[in-house]
């Protein structure tokens, strides 16, 4: 399952820098320096890093509104999105995004959805072009558990199956939909039945387990790439802070997020297995995590020294100039 | 030239497009076998890869034609009529109008869906009926074409697969049937030229789609009396102002006829934009003419109050120049 050394340390490198960098957000967004929709996406780096670590480059990722993390777990540079929540000229969108719909092009990352479920139709089209131009690549889409409940879910996974397109689709089960929890908004029992009714194989993982998740979507890669159709995979975790930056999430019950925090927080957990296993030493770790605060704090500093977008470029790129005929 | 039906030309020209270029396909509800019948036929040689039935699925085909567009083919989407588009709006205004410029211009979207606007020979009622293109006039990022003779049809539809943006092409049910002059050889018809229908100066008869040959048969029956300029802006966006404000400038009257409802319609955006060149041309104040604000009814006697008519037309001309 191609799953050495170097990529177990890759791994958790890649989560540690989301949960950081989704700390200092929170924070610069609750000293009221930042504005916008900010998602953060702390408790679900096992899913993120897990699933696109399973990937190659030549896949494509279709990401949502919490996408901050599936950028920085493709390799997306931390500066470039912070300078993006800034408004910045040098952000993924020269400051015309926000948190909500990064970019990164050359990364087979396009525009993410900020509408919820936006992504997964537009995805099922890439691995249309996929299956016409028989090109073998994957295309994964993200979405949360909310987007199981809208139209673009069904509809989507009905055309993949019946067309037997090169897709995963992967629900991010982070068991709240905004501030509704999830027994609330679905009665399913686990989304992954769902699978059942447009006969595509589906199943339930421990989203907070990266190396569980990296082993799911890594056969569900290798079994598309021998001819068989999607499947649904559903990672199970939780979103260990509010909707957003400055929500503090007080709609949930009391201990709810202390326990997850304290069993089930991914990096505690992924850290613990890799001292275990002897992969890394704490000594080793703790510089690992002092690199990457100081790269992230770099990242702050750069967005800060940033340009703004100049005025007159605002009319830019509504329409592509270029190659109409 | 060939005399041939508003259908055979843009099936001939998707056939043409489909020939130039490989990613060039066809996907819709029953485009094989049912509706209109513009796709009818291209199965046989292009094969059902190129040519998609889908399932009743509108978010998903619009969504998935601009999820294959942003990979680098060139989808053209069948809804089978505009009302549809409403379940795949979304994918349209939120996703396709907005890639390219939330990616600084590095993804873009080449894809078209074509769709029928308008009442039908046959009676479709309120959710079959409708004329819709004016809400997309309030979306940047997507281009908007409505044809009105095959000639038109078929150089804009060539035109429309090769943009690399996302174009909408308006049809109408009323001109599948109608037919008209066609060269044999390739053409193309710009996405930014209005033509002029027909040549006036006494006032400018801006018109598009079905009512272009209303509007044409009215500057026919008038001609003894008023000389009516026909002008056919063919793309709303983009919108080839400099056309019909030279033309206002000439006549100092205007005149707009569309089958959308007058409330937030295209005829008060032309009406505005001429007005910031042209109000000092002016002869007569500009007049407008859509549907009423009503659903379309499917009796044909309620039907024929609601849309613009060719009677409509010609009383609201003799108003204008009734002083």
């Amino acid at each position: 399952m191609d799953l050495n050394k170097q990529k177990k340390i890759k791994m958790f490198k890649s989560m540690f820098k989301i949960r950081e960098f989704e700390d200092v957000v929170k924070q610069i967004y609750r000293d009221g320096k930042l504005k916008g929709h900010l998602q953060t996406c702390q408790g679900e780096e096992a899913m993120e890093v897990g699933a696109i670590e399973a990937l190659s480059e030549e896949d494509i990722v279709f990401s949502n509104h919490r996408g901050h993390g599936h950028y920085l777990a493709r390799g997306t540079s931390p500066k470039k999105i912070m300078a993006e929540f800034y408004g910045k000229v040098t952000g993924t969108n020269q400051g015309r995004s926000g948190g909500m719909y990064l970019v990164d092009a050359k990364r087979g990352m396009p525009v993410a959805s900020g509408i919820v479920g936006g992504n997964i139709c537009v995805a099922t089209g890439s691995a249309l072009a996929s299956k016409i131009k028989k090109d073998n690549r994957v295309t994964l889409s993200f979405f949360g558990d909310g987007a199981t409940n809208i139209g673009f879910f069904h509809e989507a996974l009905n055309m993949a199956s019946l067309w037997n397109l090169p897709i995963i689709f992967l629900c991010e089960n982070n068991q709240y939909a905004e501030a509704t929890k999830r027994e609330q908004h679905q009665k399913v029992k686990k989304i992954s039945d769902r699978a059942i009714g447009y006969a595509m194989p589906g199943v339930t993982v421990d989203g907070t387990d990266v190396l569980k998740v990296y082993r799911t979507v890594k056969e569900a890669v290798e079994k598309i790439h021998l001819g068989e159709g999607p499947i649904l995979i559903e990672c199970v975790a939780y979103r260990l802070l509010g909707h957003s930056a400055g929500d503090l999430g007080i709609y949930r019950p009391r201990g709810e997020e202390e326990e997850w925090n304290k069993i089930h927080d991914p990096i505690k957990k992924y850290k613990k297995k890799l001292l275990e296993e002897e992969i890394l030493t704490l000594l080793e770790i703790e510089k690992i995590e002092e690199g990457i605060q100081k790269e992230i704090e770099e990242a702050v500093k750069f967005a800060i020294e940033s340009e703004e977008p100049l005025a007159e470029t605002v009319g830019k790129y509504v329409y592509q100039e270029e190659g109409n005929e | 030239m060939s005399n041939i039906t508003y259908i055979e030309a843009l099936k001939a020209a998707l056939r043409e497009e489909m020939r130039r270029d490989k990613n060039v396909f066809i996907m819709g509800e029953d485009v094989t076998r049912y509706g209109f019948g513009v796709n009818r036929g291209l199965v046989d040689e292009f094969g059902s890869d190129r040519v998609r039935n889908t399932p009743i699925s509108e978010a998903a085909i619009i969504g998935s034609a601009v999820g294959a567009a942003l990979r680098g083919m060139r989808p053209v989407a069948e809804i089978m009529f505009v009302d549809f588009i409403m379940i795949g709006m979304d994918q349209i205004v939120n996703q396709a109008a907005k890639m390219s410029y939330l990616s600084n211009g590095e993804l873009s979207v080449p894809m078209v869906i074509r769709t029928p606007e308008g009442t039908e020979w046959f009676g479709g009622g309120a959710q079959h009926s409708q004329t819709l293109h004016s809400m997309f006039m309030n979306i940047p990022g997507l281009k908007l074409v409505i044809p009105s003779d095959p000639y038109d049809a078929k150089g804009l539809l060539k035109s429309a697969i090769r943009d690399n943006n996302p174009v909408i092409f308006f049809e109408h049910k009323q001109l599948y049937t109608q037919k008209g002059e066609v060269p044999e050889e390739e053409y193309i018809i710009p996405l930014s030229k209005a033509a002029i229908k027909k040549e006036g100066k006494d006032l400018t008869l801006v018109a598009t789609s079905w009512m272009v040959k209303h509007s044409l048969e009215v500057a026919e029956d008038l001609k003894n009396k008023i000389s009516i300029e026909v002008i056919d802006p063919r793309t709303l966006i983009p919108l080839d102002k400099e056309t019909i404000i030279n033309s206002v400038k000439k006549t100092g009257r205007l005149l707009v006829v569309d089958e959308s409802p007058v409330s937030g319609g295209m005829q008060g955006e032309i009406i505005s934009v001429v007005m910031q060149e042209a109000f000092w041309n002016m002869e007569f104040p500009p007049r407008r003419i859509g549907s009423l604000n009503t659903p379309v009814p499917f009796s044909e006697s309620l039907e024929k109050e609601v849309i613009p008519t060719k009677e409509k037309i010609k009383e609201e001309i003799l108003n204008m120049f009734s002083d």
